[in-house]
């Protein structure tokens, strides 16, 4: 539609849409200009870029590259579905679903779109800049370097004129040396030069490559719509480092020690400060007798016994003596 | 005659060398026994091919690795000439050694050239006959037939599947005509045998689109090994040539028929859906899986292979959004219409890929990735649905290879939209052009290829600008200047008018009537002394014409006319030849004529003028590129900011060695003789950039000449030159024979010897054990000379 066309019937407000048979409200806001030739592309990009905006996935989301294909060319589905009319109230209500249930995904994805789309507006302009400055320098020195010649051979000339006849060849190759040594100074100054901008240059490409890496990416879990995605792993909290890898080495099988126990023998000790005095303490005491009385409770014979099997006859009756004796004083002890 | 370089003997078709031949096999030998490249320039009409064929020949032959040659060059007729040559160098290889070598050499051209099929051949265009080539020889079509289908199919290709699948031709060297008259008695297509040969060749003669155009050099040299010599003669040019070839210009026109394409293929797609969707199926999955899979579907007849690609994205899929041909094809609809959009701008626009591909997603959402596989999925979507019109999508691979293009490099390209033609133009013919403004990029897979490349002509001054502009590293670079037994050449400056004004074609003065007036006495004073034929070279078709048009209103070209025919080049390629007829038998009857052609015209090119044909050649003004061009100063830009090379000393550079090609088309051959005038004042300081040949041969006094100085000089050459002069004059000083040849290896040895005694006398006392060493050395060369004579002997 025309211009004039448009102001004509939408501009005092929506009005129904020209075309007849189609029924729809149009405002005179929504008119734009039109981007391409073929109106069938037009509005496929108008589709696209709807379906673009919550479809943005990104590759790096992916478990796989098949699985990312594999997305592309779904979107292409959806899109193509709604060019051609096929499923369409299916297909919107799909894509509505999608964008319901990933809002946060989907933002996140759009603002790294936007950020990455600035940086390389920045460094499109800031590479420009300095192509512009390297031209500039380039041409300064060339005209610099018309200079220098010109003014040698100036120089030349005048202390020919002022000279004496036979200084002439000496002067003339004077001259020459001073002009070759400077362009070689030069040379090497320009070389310099580049060594310098193309360091900076790389400097500069390594600091615009970081940045958009930086953004973390956060993403929902599967969607009904989108298959494939990565999972997403909640990082367990590392424990407590343990040196023993859970070994504990204070840990008692059979008795708990107490803080006291009471024996006549014992108890004047308590008080006695001539044995304080030193450092005794009684505690030792009671640790070492009673891991002394249940030692050995850890192993069982029978077993032993029957992997081995070659003791002697005599042997038995006096471990079992031991072990005896050993149970009897484990049982003074966990009575006491 | 046979002689040996180091312990290679080497057997040459001619009883006499030229010394600088001798040099250049030498040079050349050491640059195969090292492996790597080297720049070689060698005065033009001195026997360049001959000799370099004749030594690679032997090396192949006396080795046993047996190193393939592939010998490029640019234009038909000079493949056929190398070939000529080769034929007569392997006759009398044959002759002298007595038997016959299992040697087997073709040369390759287009289709057009070597078609044979009655109807085919008679087509006029090349892209033409290339279609109607594969729409006999296809694949497909041939199980078409075999499912009973009624196909045509050319009965020359059907042919060569009855014979040997390595011995489709016999041993021997096959120039061109050749072939064909080989294909025509055995009914075999001469096109397809050459190509399925080439593994089983020695040597290979081709062009060096075959090797440096990715989009043919894939299909075609893709089986060759990595020791292979490739040889670039006359490629002074080979620059310009990479650049070209990874080129593309994109016009309205050419958009539009890509769109009928991409409606084509849509209708094609529908089609094939309705009828055989399985087909379709078969792709697709065959994409899923992989491009390489793919890949093994690839014949000879391919439709097009896409341009460089790295090969790890060959190894990758293609990427979901264009798997479907559906979706493809919209992918390329949009891409296109994107395109034709961008047309509409009105002021010239230059950009780099990035930003390109930037702006195109923002507008149209065509990510990188998939622009990238664009040709590759076109080249599989067209051998599914079988086309066989495929000229008709042309345009539309055009647009695709673009894609690709543009999309796979950030660096080394430029896009340059221009909406006029010219800057008076004011309806609007929009061009897009993609530019390549590296070199290094098309020749770059040559160089990491193969082991030996080297590149040669008669004009490659100044040589270190060659590796630096295509970014490789040579083993040996050369010049070589001519031998001479007479002053045959005589170049000349002339820098002002007979009246001392300066002449120059700079762009402030070049319509200043005093200068055109003094290049028109220049000429008229030529035309006056000079017998047969004069080629006069200007810098530009747009000066020539004002220039002439200004001539003939002072009169001057009646004035020429009195002593010669006035012929002119016009770019237009039927005038020109008709000219150049006409011209060539004007100075054959006698009456002589002036030829005007255009430095950067066909003329300047490819065209001899050899003896009468071209006893004098001007050129008119330093022929520099035309500098306002945004392509030029894109390409200067970069050239500055990657390889270091300045603007004014490239755009010197490459006036300079237009003007000597130029001066060296009237020189082809040591008996020949020619004035060469270099008419501008600016030429007196780019002397140095000429050729050694050329600039050693002229005088410091024939620099800075008036014409009528200038007039006098050629005139005294002139009648010099017209005196008696017999080929035995020549013998020993720029003519050696086999003998020449032993005392010059003497006298070199000996040279040598005494430089090595030399310095170690100055390192050490003893040095009475090397002159034992030498005494032997000279022995040894002695013996050599009399076992050669026995041989002779027993020859008797």
């Amino acid at each position: 539609m025309c211009e004039s066309c448009v102001d004509r019937i939408f501009s005092s407000g929506p009005a129904p849409c020209p075309v007849a048979g189609c029924h729809k409200t149009l405002r005179k806001a929504k008119f734009r200009k039109q981007t391409f030739e073929d109106i069938g592309v037009e509005r496929e990009v108008d589709i696209r870029r709807r379906v673009m905006q919550i479809l943005n996935r990104r590759e790096e989301e992916f478990a796989t590259k098949r699985a990312y294909d594999d997305f592309l060319e779904q979107r292409e589905m959806i899109i193509a579905n709604l060019v051609h009319g096929t499923d369409v109230a299916k297909t919107e209500t799909d894509l509505q679903r999608y964008a319901q249930e990933n809002l946060s995904s989907i933002r996140a994805n759009q603002a790294l779109e936007a950020q990455e789309a600035t940086t390389f507006q920045e460094r499109q302009t800031l590479e420009q800049e300095q192509a512009r400055l390297r031209r500039e320098a380039a041409r300064q020195e060339y005209e610099n370097e018309r200079r220098e010649l010109l003014a040698g051979r100036e120089d030349v000339l005048s202390r020919l004129a002022a000279g004496r006849a036979g200084d002439a060849a000496a002067i003339a190759r004077e001259g020459q040396r001073v002009l070759l040594k400077k362009s070689s100074a030069r040379r090497s100054e320009e070389e310099r030069i580049r060594q310098k901008q193309a360091v900076l240059r790389g400097s500069e490409l390594r600091k615009g490559v970081a940045a958009p890496t930086t953004a973390g990416i956060t993403g929902a879990p599967d969607s009904g719509l989108v298959k494939g995605l990565k999972k997403i792993e909640v990082p367990v909290p590392d424990k407590p480092y343990d040196p023993f890898g859970g070994l504990v080495p204070d840990k008692r099988d059979y008795y708990t020690l107490q803080e006291h126990y009471p024996s006549t023998y014992l108890d004047p000790i308590r008080q006695d400060t001539r044995m304080l005095a030193g450092g005794y303490d009684l505690r030792e005491y009671y640790s070492r007798t009673l891991l002394e009385a249940f030692a050995g409770l850890g192993c069982f014979l029978d077993e032993e016994l029957s992997e081995s099997g070659s003791l002697d006859a005599s042997k038995p009756v006096a471990t079992q003596g031991a072990a005896m004796a050993a149970a009897t004083s484990g049982g003074n002890a966990s009575k006491a | 005659m046979k002689f040996f370089i180091d312990d290679l003997p080497v057997l040459f078709p001619y009883p006499r060398i030229y010394p600088e031949q001798y040099a250049y096999m030498c040079d050349l030998k050491k640059t195969l026994d090292a492996g790597g490249h080297c720049v070689l320039e060698m005065p033009s009409g001195t026997g360049k091919t001959v000799s370099l064929l004749s030594l690679i020949v032997a090396y192949q032959q006396h080795y046993p690795e047996h190193r393939k040659l592939i010998y490029c060059s640019r234009t038909m007729s000079e493949i056929e000439k190398a070939l000529t040559e080769l034929k007569a160098l392997m006759k009398y290889r044959e002759g002298q050694l007595g038997h016959t070598e299992d040697f087997r050499a073709l040369g390759l051209t287009s289709r057009k050239n070597l078609c044979l099929h009655p109807s085919v051949k008679r087509e006029k265009s090349g892209t033409v006959v290339d279609a109607r080539c594969r729409s006999l020889t296809a694949g497909f079509v041939k199980e078409k037939k075999e499912r009973g289908e009624d196909v045509d199919l050319c009965i020359y290709h059907e042919n060569l599947d009855l014979l040997e699948p390595h011995n489709l031709v016999p041993t021997g060297v096959f120039t061109l005509d050749g072939l064909i008259k080989y294909g025509e008695q055995h009914k075999q297509c001469p096109y397809f045998s050459a190509r399925r040969m080439m593994p089983f060749c020695n040597v290979i003669i081709y062009s060096y689109h075959y090797l440096l155009d990715p989009k043919i050099a894939e299909r075609v040299s893709r089986e060759l090994s990595k020791d292979c010599i490739v040889v670039f003669d006359e490629a002074h040019n080979i620059d310009n040539v990479c650049i070209e070839s990874l080129s593309i210009d994109i016009t309205e026109d050419s958009l539009r028929k890509a769109t009928r394409g991409a409606s084509n293929l849509e209708r094609k797609i529908e089609e094939l859906k309705s009828s055989d969707a399985e087909k379709l199926q078969n792709e697709y999955t065959k994409l899923v899986e992989g491009l390489r899979e793919a890949e093994q579907a690839r014949e000879e007849d391919q439709f097009i292979s896409n341009p460089v690609l790295p090969d790890d994205l060959l190894k990758e899929a293609v990427p979901g959004n264009i798997r479907r041909a559906e979706h493809f094809v919209s992918f390329l609809k949009r891409f296109i219409e994107y395109l034709k959009t961008r047309m509409k701008v009105t002021h010239t626009i230059s950009e780099t890929p990035p930003s390109f591909l930037t702006h195109l997603k923002d507008l149209t959402y065509i990510e990188r990735k998939p622009l990238r596989f664009c040709a590759e999925r076109l080249t599989s979507l067209v051998r599914t649905l079988e086309l066989v019109n495929i000229e008709d999508y042309q345009p539309l691979q055009e647009v695709a290879t673009f894609a690709t293009l543009v999309a796979t490099y950030d660096k080394g390209f430029c896009l340059i939209l221009e909406p006029f033609e010219s800057e008076t133009a004011t309806v609007p013919n929009p061009v897009l052009h993609f530019t390549c403004l590296d070199a290094a990029i098309a020749i770059k897979p040559v160089f990491d290829r193969f082991s030996s490349v080297i590149i040669t002509s008669g004009t490659l001054s100044p040589l270190e600008m060659y590796p630096k502009m295509l970014g490789f590293t040579t083993v040996l670079q050369e010049s070589y200047s001519m031998t001479l037994a007479r002053r045959s050449f005589l170049p000349m400056i002339v820098t002002r008018g007979s009246d001392q004004a300066q002449v120059s074609s700079g762009f402030q003065i070049r319509n200043d009537p005093g200068v055109v007036r003094n290049y028109g006495n220049l000429v008229l004073e030529f035309a006056r002394i000079t017998p047969d034929g004069i080629v006069v070279f200007f810098p530009s078709y747009l000066y020539m014409e004002s220039i002439i048009s200004m001539w003939q209103g002072m009169g001057i070209l009646d004035s020429i006319w009195n002593y010669k025919l006035i012929l002119v080049e016009t770019p237009d390629a039927q005038e020109s030849s008709l000219a150049l007829e006409t011209y060539r038998t004007a100075c054959c009857n006698g009456r002589g004529a002036v030829l005007f052609c255009v430095a950067r015209g066909k003329v300047s090119e490819g065209i001899d003028f050899d003896h009468h044909y071209g006893r004098a050649v001007l050129c008119i003004g330093v022929p520099f590129q035309y500098t306002e061009s945004r392509i030029l100063k894109a390409r200067l830009e970069f050239l500055r900011e990657n390889y270091r090379i300045r603007e004014n000393d490239f755009l010197s550079f490459d006036a300079m060695r237009h003007a000597a090609q130029c001066l060296g088309r009237v020189l082809r051959g040591k008996d020949d003789y020619g004035v060469m005038v270099l008419a501008d004042r600016r030429f007196q300081k780019k002397r140095t950039q000429l050729p050694k040949w050329i600039s050693q041969a002229m005088l410091e006094s024939e620099t800075n000449l008036s014409t009528d100085m200038a007039v006098a000089t050629a005139k005294s050459f002139l009648r010099t030159m017209a005196q008696p002069f017999k080929a035995k004059d020549q013998e020993g000083i720029s003519t050696w024979s086999l003998a020449d040849l032993e005392r010059h290896l003497a006298k070199q040895r000996q040279e040598e010897d005494r430089m090595k005694r030399e310095t170690l006398a100055d390192a050490q006392a003893n040095n009475g054990f090397h002159r034992n060493g030498a005494g032997i050395a000279d022995h040894d060369e002695f013996d050599d000379g009399i076992d050669e004579d026995l041989v002779m002997l027993d020859a008797q």
